[in-house]
């Protein structure tokens, strides 16, 4: 299949939105995001139903499995099943999380790797060897986290741009992960963001996060997305240029007219910032 | 592992192994206890939302107590090497399969969470229909199966356990659950001659040879008769799209 680069405001393909989306699929969402582990090798009604859309609008590969950061081998197997569907789909841009999910075996869940150089060298070769892998570079998502791992020898800005330089790989920014972790290990969000290597932004994620009573933030992906991070999106905009930015959902899903007008929100920063360009050019 | 482990590694491994068993483990040194049971409630609501998806049945027989303590035992000791959401199901019956479990369970649970797999194997199998003759002869030929079937036998009558429903004898139960032309998945009771066909079937056999085979094995009288018996099962199970056809 003919690869069909995302540009624009895109959507979390989520099953829960696949019956309203056949009645058509609002201009406002660009591309479609989904998790290989969701929908790769599916068949019977989810198989059709992927490649109907699939057929018609690009879409980004965004992995949850990979564990790059884990202890066990990469799974190359798992590389090359995604490869191999992203290209049955046509999908041409993957990004993984800069987390771990997997020690012996796998936890379903992604949680945060230490700073360390040790880590910053096992993440950075796993990398190479996936790039070389699914013969395209892959952006790696700043995760959130709750716990700082202990024996950090860096900070977590410092463990970023060390791996995307030392596996020349691209940065996928999500913009609420900062805003979360912010909040919940109070720094500042422009100042991190800042220091990462935005000239590599391939990909942006936007989304809305949960506040538990005693004000930890958790990133949910089941609210609308709040102001702190539209600002934040802008700001990223403002050093990235208009990079094609996904809005997650995964709980709490409401109607699609909800979130069509978050993505109009999206579109709407991200048009201010091509005609920037195209004024400053 | 442990001997080469970088130490960035060995805070991953203690983190993991209180994730999976936070009542024994200790907290890794350094990690807030607010924080660590973020994690713990996280990533064990994202297991259970497998499960309760895929076993409703067996959940709603053990009741929510005992189907959680089923779930944390489950998460604490098996080793689950998929990196596919949609395989958590299958490593939760090899668990109830092989592990070592001492939670009593019903003789039958297995057995159910095996059947209520089942369903969800049938509706997400990838298989690809194979060319054939919807028409052809089913005796003379070769049938072919529908590729998204699983032909079970179970020692319980696992079809029928609900809450309302929790048998105290094994009774034999044949069941096929296949993707039916609409999509969805259906069930049909079998029987053990059904069960054998199919499997001859599988090997190869043409639906005469298969129906000879049986007769062989049944020490049947009049082998002949059982083929005529076996054209009318097979058209039973085209009917019901358990076989598609025959080989053209």
């Amino acid at each position: 299949m003919v690869r069909k680069p995302p540009v624009g405001a895109g959507l979390g393909f989520r099953r829960e939105l696949i019956e309203t989306l056949k009645a058509g699929v609002p201009e406002s969402i660009r591309f479609f995001e989904l998790a290989p582990e969701n929908w790769a090798g599916m068949g019977g009604r989810s198989g059709k139903d992927l490649r109907h859309f699939t057929e018609r609008h690009p879409f980004v590969c965004h992995g949850l499995s990979l564990s790059l950061g884990g202890p066990s081998p990469l799974d190359e197997t798992l590389l090359r099943r995604i490869k191999a569907f992203m290209a049955e789909h046509g999908m041409g841009l993957y990004t993984e999380h800069l987390s771990w999910c997997s020690d012996d075996a796998h936890l379903y869940d992604l949680l945060p790797i230490p700073f360390t150089g040790d880590a910053v060298r096992w993440v950075a070769d796993r990398l190479r060897r996936a790039q070389d892998i699914l013969e395209m570079k892959i952006g790696i998502e700043n995760a959130s986290y709750y716990v700082a791992p202990p024996g950090a020898e860096m900070s977590e800005t410092e463990f970023i741009s060390a791996i995307v330089a030392e596996a020349d790989c691209l940065l996928h920014l999500d913009v609420n992960n900062i805003y979360v972790n912010s909040r919940n290990f109070g720094f500042d969000p422009l100042e991190f963001m800042t220091a990462l290597p935005l000239e590599k932004t391939c990909y942006i994620h936007v989304a809305g996060h949960y506040t538990e009573p005693d004000g930890l933030l958790v990133d949910t992906h089941g609210a609308e997305v709040i102001d702190p991070v539209w600002g934040l999106l802008e700001e990223a905009y403002r050093r990235t240029g208009p990079v094609p930015t996904c809005l997650e959902r995964d709980t709490n899903i409401p109607e699609l007219e909800e979130l069509v007008g978050e993505l109009q929100l999206i579109s709407g920063i991200l048009d201010r910032h091509l005609d920037a360009r195209k004024d400053a050019a | 592992m442990n001997a080469e482990l970088l130490p960035f590694q060995q805070f991953q491994i203690a983190f993991g192994r209180r994730i999976r068993d936070p009542k024994r483990v200790a907290r890794p040194k350094g990690v807030p206890a607010r924080r660590m049971a973020i994690y713990e409630e996280l990533l064990f609501n994202n297991l259970t939302g497998f499960l309760d998806a895929c076993f409703p049945v067996g959940r709603a027989v053990l009741g929510e107590v005992r189907w959680r303590r089923l779930n944390r035992a489950f998460f604490r000791d098996w080793r689950s090497p998929t990196p596919w959401f949609r395989e958590i199901p299958r490593e939760f019956v090899r668990y109830l399969q092989e592990g070592t479990i001492r939670q009593p369970l019903p003789a039958w649970f297995a057995e159910l969470a095996h059947y209520e797999w089942a369903e969800l194997t049938i509706d997400i199998s990838d298989a690809q229909i194979p060319a054939h003759d919807p028409e052809g002869d089913l005796i003379a030929n070769r049938a072919v199966l529908n590729p998204a079937l699983l032909s079970l036998a179970y020692a319980w009558p696992v079809n029928r356990i609900g809450p309302a429903y929790r048998p105290r004898k094994p009774q034999a139960t044949y069941l096929l659950v296949y993707r039916a032309a609409t999509g969805k998945v259906a069930f049909a009771a079998s029987n053990p001659v059904t069960a054998r066909l199919l499997a001859l079937i599988a090997e190869g056999f043409s639906g005469r040879d298969a129906c000879l085979a049986i007769a062989d094995e049944l020490k049947h009288p009049d082998p002949e008769k059982l083929v005529a018996h076996g054209r009318a099962l097979l058209e039973e199970l085209r009917r019901l799209g358990v076989i598609l056809g025959a080989k053209p």
